[in-house]
């Protein structure tokens, strides 16, 4: 538990620095491309958290299936830690665009692009997994049930991470790793680096934090049923 | 006889634990097998395995030479015809007594004369109640004899699975259930009983004991019982054409999906004056809105059914759980064509028929993620609600998409 502490801090500070440097470092856009240029800073938090969000997704999807096929505990607690981690961080996510999508776009909500309501599904269905699952007693049947949930909603991953570049309508393409060199100068991309590995350490030091906690309450289960018999 | 069920070294989980490990079983023609154990040993797990109702962790269930369920979730439908009776009673309160046997003796493709079961039964007088009016010892006679009319009406060997049968019986309706047993076993259909109670236990050709996965041969079966049932072919009660003699009879599409559609299409007319000044896309958006509300709402059967575990009876019995079939699709045509009615607007038949296929797709489709959540403990726990967003974007594409 210690160690997933320290990954913790690490990663809180890590983005602490990162938001400091985005507003009182990161050069700042052209006021010609941008509508609303100060709101453009969202970026260095809205992007790292999308990042840690397809991580998080990631180990919901390897987590469901390790317990679908393999029965393995180690996995069924990599689902509950990455189905935890998607939500936040997906939450993050949306709530930075839809306050960037206000100021940028005049409105925090396209019912028609497809990259934000792909992404608002993977969240929905966290938010889904994490609130069904604990209105469930643990057993086989619950984590067969929402084990399934987290396999198909992977599906939404690629198709999330393909949709800007074959539908845009309102959601901007990559801005860094294309063919072109990205668009972003190396000052912001040093920014949005830094906030991206900081959001990684946070993510994986909340699934190590979150994988103990659900051994530990599996063994007070248990401890609780020998008590049950005992008495 | 050949054999009509074997459980093949089945290994079940339940909540935490492994409740069948390597369990084999198997029932032929004219066996009569009473399962046997304390509490909590697994009967009532055997019996739902021999159904094809619960998933395997390894192993695998024969109805005949086909398998119905593997290890690796493949499901094939029984060439059987099954009569089952599970701990709980697999019926809906909303249907009549008379209308349920008729139902349940279709699924052997067969019909026999209810009449003399039912005065077997001292339930006769009762015949056109609906079950909800039913004292509990009634109801446990009427889900007793709808596991057995398929057996008594069919020429073929069938299955037929107990699960306490005698719980909540009088002992005249035992002395007739032991009787009835026997013919069954004669006529070759195959028989397993969970089952504490002696008197069931005498006529069993054999014994399972479920504790041991052991069967042994019994000397207690005389092949002396008659009973006279002719039958005549009849066509079986799919689970499309129940749910919609369910949705007419107890008008759940209106409570629930129909309030919708009134609903979003009243507070839309209720904003006022305000539909000339949209653009397109949102006229057709505001339009099919009333359409979308009562496929949200999903399929009201999924929660009517579980009351007593009927969607267990329908999917191992009938083959899947009744639905509304074409009914949303009647449903959002007409609340489309209201709404264009409503928004004083001249009717388009394509966006009416539109509106009915919005309805039924997402109906269905809402109808689909509750059942995914029916093995649950707790499924009205699960909030599927929150899944139908899900639902949304192909909506608003498809709005987008007609109005180009």
């Amino acid at each position: 538990m210690k160690s997933a502490s320290l990954v913790l801090f690490t990663g809180f500070a890590g983005i602490g620095t990162s938001l400091l440097l985005a507003f009182l470092w990161a050069p700042s856009v052209s006021i010609d491309a941008f509508e609303s240029p100060a709101a453009q800073r969202i970026f260095y938090w809205h992007v790292p958290a999308a990042w840690a969000a397809f991580i998080a997704f990631g180990a919901l999807f390897i987590g469901s299936a390790g317990w679908l096929f393999k029965r393995s505990e180690r996995m069924w607690r990599l689902h509950v830690a990455g189905s935890e981690a998607g939500l936040a961080t997906g939450l993050m996510t949306v709530w930075s665009g839809c306050v960037w999508g206000a100021a940028e776009w005049g409105t925090p909500w396209d019912w028609t692009d497809v990259r934000l309501n792909t992404f608002g599904l993977l969240t929905f269905l966290a938010i889904y997994v994490v609130l069904g699952r604990n209105s469930q007693p643990d057993g086989v049947e619950t984590r067969d049930t929402f084990a399934a949930f987290g396999l198909y909603g992977f599906v939404l991953v690629p198709l999330t991470y393909i949709a800007t570049r074959i539908w845009t309508i309102r959601h901007p393409g990559p801005v860094v790793g294309t063919d072109d060199g990205g668009s972003i100068n190396s000052d912001m991309g040093m920014v949005l680096l830094f906030s991206a590995i900081s959001f990684t350490v946070l993510i994986v030091g909340h699934m190590m934090a979150s994988m103990r906690l659900t051994h530990l309450e599996q063994r007070l289960a248990a401890l609780q049923t020998v008590t049950d018999e005992v008495i | 006889m050949g054999a009509l069920l074997n459980l093949d070294e089945v290994e079940v989980r339940r909540g935490m634990g492994v409740v069948l490990r390597h369990h084999s079983l198997r029932v032929d023609g004219a066996q009569y097998v009473a399962l046997v154990g304390s509490n909590g040993s697994g009967k009532s797990t055997v019996l739902e395995v021999a159904a094809g109702l619960l998933p395997l962790e390894k192993g695998r269930v024969l109805h005949q030479t086909t398998v119905i369920v593997d290890h690796e979730g493949r499901r094939r439908r029984s060439p059987l015809t099954l009569g089952l009776a599970l701990q709980k009673n697999g019926v809906l309160g909303s249907e009549v007594v008379e209308d349920h046997l008729r139902t349940a003796c279709t699924m052997s493709g067969s019909s026999v004369d209810i009449g003399p079961f039912l005065e077997s039964f001292k339930l006769n007088h009762r015949a056109k109640d609906l079950i909800a009016h039913l004292s509990q010892g009634q109801v446990r006679k009427v889900a007793v004899l709808s596991a057995l009319l398929p057996a008594f009406a069919s020429e073929e060997p069938c299955l037929v699975l107990l699960d306490e049968p005698s719980t909540g019986l009088d002992d005249d309706a035992v002395s007739v259930l032991c009787r009835w047993l026997s013919v069954l076993r004669q006529r070759g259909h195959g028989l397993l009983v969970a089952t504490h109670d002696q008197r069931l236990i005498e006529p069993a050709t054999h014994l399972h004991t479920v504790a041991t996965a052991t069967t042994q041969a019994t000397e207690g079966a005389v092949d002396d019982a008659d009973f006279s049932t002719p039958s005549t072919p009849s066509r079986r009660v799919a689970p499309a054409s129940f749910g919609l003699k369910t949705h007419r009879q107890t008008m759940l599409w209106l409570n629930a999906n129909g309030m919708a559609a009134v609903l979003s299409l009243g507070l839309l007319l209720a904003l006022g004056d305000f539909f000339s000044r949209l653009s397109e896309l949102q006229q057709l958006g505001f339009l099919l809105a009333p359409a979308l509300a009562a496929g949200l709402c999903g399929e009201p059967l999924v929660a009517a059914m579980r009351e007593e575990r009927a969607d267990a009876w329908w999917t191992a019995v009938g083959g899947g759980v009744p639905h509304a079939s074409w009914l949303p699709f009647l449903l959002g045509a007409v609340v489309s064509a209201g709404a264009f009615v409503g928004f004083q607007q001249p009717l388009e038949g394509t966006v009416v028929l539109v509106g009915g296929a919005v309805s039924f797709v997402v109906w269905h489709g809402v109808r689909y993620l509750q059942l995914a959540t029916s093995r649950l403990a707790r499924p009205h726990a699960a909030m599927v609600g929150l899944l139908t967003p899900v639902l949304i974007l192909p909506y608003a594409l498809l709005i987008d998409w007609l109005t180009r």
